[in-house]
Order: C-alpha cells, then sequence, then structure tokens
C-alpha cells in the first residue's frame, strides 16, 4: 500500500473515530474489526509533541469498544509526574548543562528519564475497559516469547521487574471525561549513568506533599538478552497486542505535528511547553536550608539560614537570616524582597539581585556577591 | 451494599431530625425490607439542609445559602482506590459547569475533576493536603473538596437527585 493510501486510510479512520458529537449514529463501520483498533508508531522524537499527541487522542478520539495502541519514544528527556515536584525529583543544573528538556505529563506517577533506548507504549481504552495489568500482560508475554528464559514480571505497582530486582518498566495513567490512558516505559538500552546523574534532587531542604517517586535499581533488556533488537520488540509488541485484543491491525507510522490529522495539536504541545504548566503546576513547598559563606580576602566563613514558600513557582515568602558580621541587615533583608514575586529560578533571581550587587561597592559587594552565589546555588 | 452507604451517608449529612418520609413504592429497588430506615427529603422542601445533586462524572454538589460544597461519591472514592494527592484549583477560579477544575490522583491514576456548576471557587478544603485520604473515609462530610458560588441556579436541574445518580450507577455496572 503506498505511503498516502496509508495515510488517507489513517484519516479516514481518524475522522470516523472522532464521532464523539454524533455518537448515536453508529454505522457498521464500528463492527467492523478492524476499527476496534488501532496501533500507531510516532514519527517524532520530541517529548511534547508526543505528549501533546497523547493528550490530542485522549480528547478527540472515541474510545468505547476500542482501543489504540501508541508506540513512541524521546531523544533524552526527564518526564515528571501531574503532581511532582521538579526540584526534588531531579538534577535541573545538570539537565541544563546537558540540554536536557523536562516534561510534566498529565499521569500520575513518578519520574523517568526517556531517551532513545526507552519504549513507551500507551494503552488508550475506555474507562470501562482500562486494565493496566491486561496491558502489562502483552508486554511480558512479548517478551517471554521472544526471549523463553527471561524472568521478567508485573508487580501490584505495576512495575515490571527482570529477574525479580531490576525495573524494566514503569506506569502511569490518566482516567478523562470519556476514555483513559495507561502508558509505561520499556527500558530496551537506554543510558543509565545519564538515568542516574539526572534523576537527582536539584535543592536541599524541600518540604512538601508533591507525589514522590519510588526509587528503584533499573536494568535495559539489551544488557539480558544482547540479540534483542529495537525491531524485533516492537514488532513482537505489536503481534501481542493484536492477539490479545483480538484484532488485526498493522502498525502505522504519524506524525503528531501534522495539523490537519489532529486539529489543535500543536496548542497542546505549546500548553506542554509553557512554564506555567512544567513549573507553575508544582505543588506548594517550603523549602529551608543553610547557607555556607566564606570568603577570601579578609578570610571569614559564616553560616545563613534561607526559608522560602513556593507557590505555583513562584516565590511567596523569603526569609533570610545572615549574620551582620557579614551583611548588614538592610542588605540581606532587601535580598528577601526583592525575590517575591519571582519564578524560583536561579535566572530570575540573579536579574533580580543584580541592581542591588551594583549599588554597593568594595568588600561588602563581595561578601554579598557571595551571599548570592550562595542563594542560586540552592534554586536549582 | 449500596444500601447501606445510602444509609451512612444520610445519617452523617442530616444533624437534625427531619419528618420521616415513606419511600414510595416506585423508587429504587433498594429497599431496607426489614429494617426501620430514615426517608429522604426532596431538595426543595428542607431548610434546614440542602440534598445532594449528583453529576454523571460522579462529583455531588450541595448547596446552601448560595454556595455549593462540592466532592466525589461514594462510587467514585472507591473506583478510585486511595487517593494520594488532591490537585484543586485556586480560590477566586472561575468556572464554567463541566469545566476541569483538578485533579485527584490515587494508585490507580490521575483522574480530573469536573465543576458540576457554574461559579466561582470561594473555598477549598485545605485538610486535604496533608490527608488526602479523607476523600476515601469521608467523601461526603470531611472529605470536600471546594466550595464554589453559583452564578447559574437553574444549572442544579440538570443535574442527578440521589435516586437518579443509583440508577445511573446501576446503568453503568450492568
Amino acid at each position: 500500500m503506498s505511503e498516502s493510501t496509508m495515510m488517507s486510510q489513517i484519516k479516514r479512520t481518524f475522522s470516523l473515530l472522532n464521532q464523539r458529537a454524533c455518537s448515536r449514529s453508529s454505522s457498521s463501520f464500528f463492527t467492523d474489526s478492524d476499527s476496534a483498533g488501532l496501533v500507531l508508531q510516532s514519527h517524532s522524537t520530541d517529548v511534547y509533541q508526543n505528549l501533546a499527541l497523547e493528550d490530542w487522542i485522549d480528547a478527540n478520539v472515541e474510545l468505547q469498544g476500542r482501543g489504540i495502541l501508541l508506540l513512541w519514544r524521546n531523544r533524552p528527556a526527564v518526564v515528571i509526574g501531574r503532581h511532582q515536584n521538579p526540584w526534588t525529583e531531579c538534577n535541573l543544573p545538570v539537565m541544563r548543562r546537558a540540554g536536557i528538556p523536562l516534561a510534566r505529563r498529565r499521569s500520575g506517577g513518578g519520574t523517568v528519564f526517556h531517551d532513545l533506548g526507552n519504549l513507551n507504549l500507551t494503552f488508550f481504552t475506555s474507562k470501562k475497559a482500562y486494565d493496566r495489568q491486561r496491558n502489562l500482560k502483552v508486554v511480558t508475554d512479548t517478551l517471554r516469547r521472544l526471549r523463553p528464559g527471561l524472568d521478567v514480571q508485573a508487580t501490584d505497582r505495576f512495575d515490571i521487574l527482570l529477574n525479580g530486582r531490576y525495573k524494566i518498566s514503569g506506569t502511569a495513567s490518566r482516567l478523562s471525561r470519556k476514555s483513559s490512558y495507561h502508558h509505561c516505559t520499556l527500558l530496551h538500552s537506554a543510558d543509565r549513568s545519564a538515568l542516574s546523574s539526572v534523576l537527582r534532587p536539584s535543592c536541599p531542604g524541600i518540604q512538601s506533599n508533591a507525589t514522590p517517586s519510588v526509587p528503584s535499581p533499573v536494568a535495559n533488556l539489551l544488557d539480558h538478552a544482547p540479540s534483542l533488537q529495537w525491531e524485533e520488540l516492537l514488532g513482537a509488541l505489536v503481534q501481542q497486542y493484536n492477539t490479545e485484543f483480538g484484532l488485526h491491525s498493522a502498525l502505522t507510522v504519524i506524525d503528531p505535528t501534522n495539523e490537519s490529522m489532529f486539529p489543535g495539536v500543536g496548542e497542546m504541545e505549546m500548553e506542554l511547553r509553557s512554564w506555567d504548566w512544567t513549573f507553575g503546576k508544582t505543588p506548594k513547598f517550603t523549602m529551608e536550608t543553610q547557607l555556607e559563606l566564606t570568603n577570601e580576602q579578609p578570610p571569614a566563613r559564616c553560616s545563613a539560614r534561607l526559608q522560602m514558600e513556593v507557590k505555583n513557582g513562584q516565590i511567596e515568602s523569603c526569609h533570610l537570616d545572615v549574620p551582620v558580621e557579614w551583611v548588614p541587615v538592610r542588605l540581606s533583608s532587601e535580598l528577601s524582597s526583592v525575590l517575591i514575586g519571582e519564578r524560583f529560578c536561579p535566572h530570575r533571581a540573579a536579574a533580580a539581585f543584580s541592581a542591588l550587587l551594583r549599588s554597593e561597592s568594595g568588600a561588602t559587594h563581595t561578601r554579598l556577591h557571595r551571599l548570592c552565589d550562595a542563594m542560586l546555588t540552592v534554586m536549582g | 451494599m449500596a444500601a447501606c452507604w445510602l444509609l451512612r451517608s444520610l445519617s452523617s449529612n442530616f444533624s437534625t431530625v427531619l419528618p420521616l418520609l415513606a419511600r414510595s413504592a416506585s423508587l429504587s429497588p433498594l429497599q431496607l425490607a426489614s429494617k426501620p430506615y430514615f426517608g429522604r427529603t426532596l431538595a426543595s422542601s428542607s431548610r434546614l439542609s440542602a440534598a445532594l445533586k449528583f453529576t454523571d462524572k460522579h462529583e455531588w454538589i450541595r448547596v446552601e445559602d448560595g454556595i455549593g460544597t462540592v466532592g466525589i461519591s461514594n462510587f467514585a472514592q472507591e473506583a478510585l482506590g486511595d487517593v494520594v494527592y488532591c490537585g484543586l484549583p485556586e480560590v477566586g477560579a472561575q468556572l464554567a459547569q463541566q469545566d476541569e477544575f483538578g485533579a485527584l490522583e490515587s494508585v490507580k491514576a490521575a483522574s480530573e475533576l469536573y465543576s458540576p456548576l457554574t461559579g466561582e471557587v470561594v473555598e477549598i478544603n485545605t485538610l486535604l493536603a496533608d490527608n488526602p485520604g479523607l476523600v476515601n473515609k469521608s467523601c461526603y462530610k470531611d472529605g470536600w473538596l471546594m466550595k464554589m458560588s453559583i452564578s447559574k441556579p437553574a444549572e442544579l436541574d440538570s443535574l442527578m437527585d440521589e435516586a437518579a445518580y443509583e440508577r445511573y450507577i446501576h446503568s453503568i455496572e450492568d
């Protein structure tokens, strides 16, 4: 089948699947088994485009009596759960230096590192048909079929463990108006040292009721099944999905930025990229930590205490307790007050401090500078 | 089992002794044949305590003095499992009927919350920040989610009363 024929068939399928508004006018198309499921693979490796595609399918596709499997992978990125705190879950300075973006997804659960060696699977169904264990069975059945000796097991936390110890897959999900999706990772050949360097806290001393991650030792499938190629894994997963759900869907590659096929997906992508969504949705938290201040000429050292309250990613209150020998009280209280209302972000804080720094000179300026640097360091 | 929770919810919501109304035979089949039970007041007849109205998304709202208290039903909290986080709106947020106003995260999934009516958020339940499990333990009382002003009281008519909601649940479960 030519690509254009395939694409127009997909378009037709999507527009028929879109008939939420006229759900009563069921045609025989809906009873045709080919329309009972779709298997899609995203052409994009951009985390925001792929998350937007999930949002689009969730919002627009009629899923009563049918399911969709979406396969996708991303260039290196960290993805946090809906109600998580990025400053406790990942190392933002390391990520910035490495050019690894942060995304917040709409499903719950914990923080994961994505790269091209990690496969993401999203199972879209109606809320009634939502069944995570069944979906994970598709994955474990596939792996056992491909490599019969492999010890893989889904846990009651919906992780998949290899050899009873190493996490190769984690799960999260979302229940929305009429439908649901369950997505999971699958570590084939991810960069484990990058993973462990980014999945560490950015800031000390954060107290919050955000949902925490449960850290687990991980392993790559490729390390335990060295001949298991990516394409082989994908093909077998598609086959097992079809078997499990009684479908005959061929894998179709789609472009999640195709606005004519997915009208409105671009706007969803923009929202996912926004600071307001990624950082602004962080549950309220307090940060309390000690700053160690040292100076060379003349040699000096002391400790200061910093306490902040952050809501919607913005600094609501800030208290700085600095010994007066370091800088006068008027300066430390000025430093606190310029931060109120600013985003909890070292760049914004640095900009806010700059005017104050310019107005001082000599030894006071040096010590003030040290104090500012210490504050920026603990803000991720 | 459903009848038992109905009884519990009745006794927790009505703080004063209300005139007992006999249930008509045409109401739901959840009769307690062998025990005496309290009848329900109709929404329009009592000023002492308002009845619950339900959405098809399993939220409830109880309107008293122009302010609606919103929560999720027992059916919803059971389906959700243990709630570990309540994502609630800001006070002052303007909501249209059916707008997403927050999400509950449970071990099962992150589930959106939909506003039963059009209005403005006037209060949120701050106890849920440290004790999200209240939504499971006391979904009609201490586990309330938010309070809102009512801009369009007529929208209440589009919501289900308890009897209609019970029928609705039975129809989904089948």
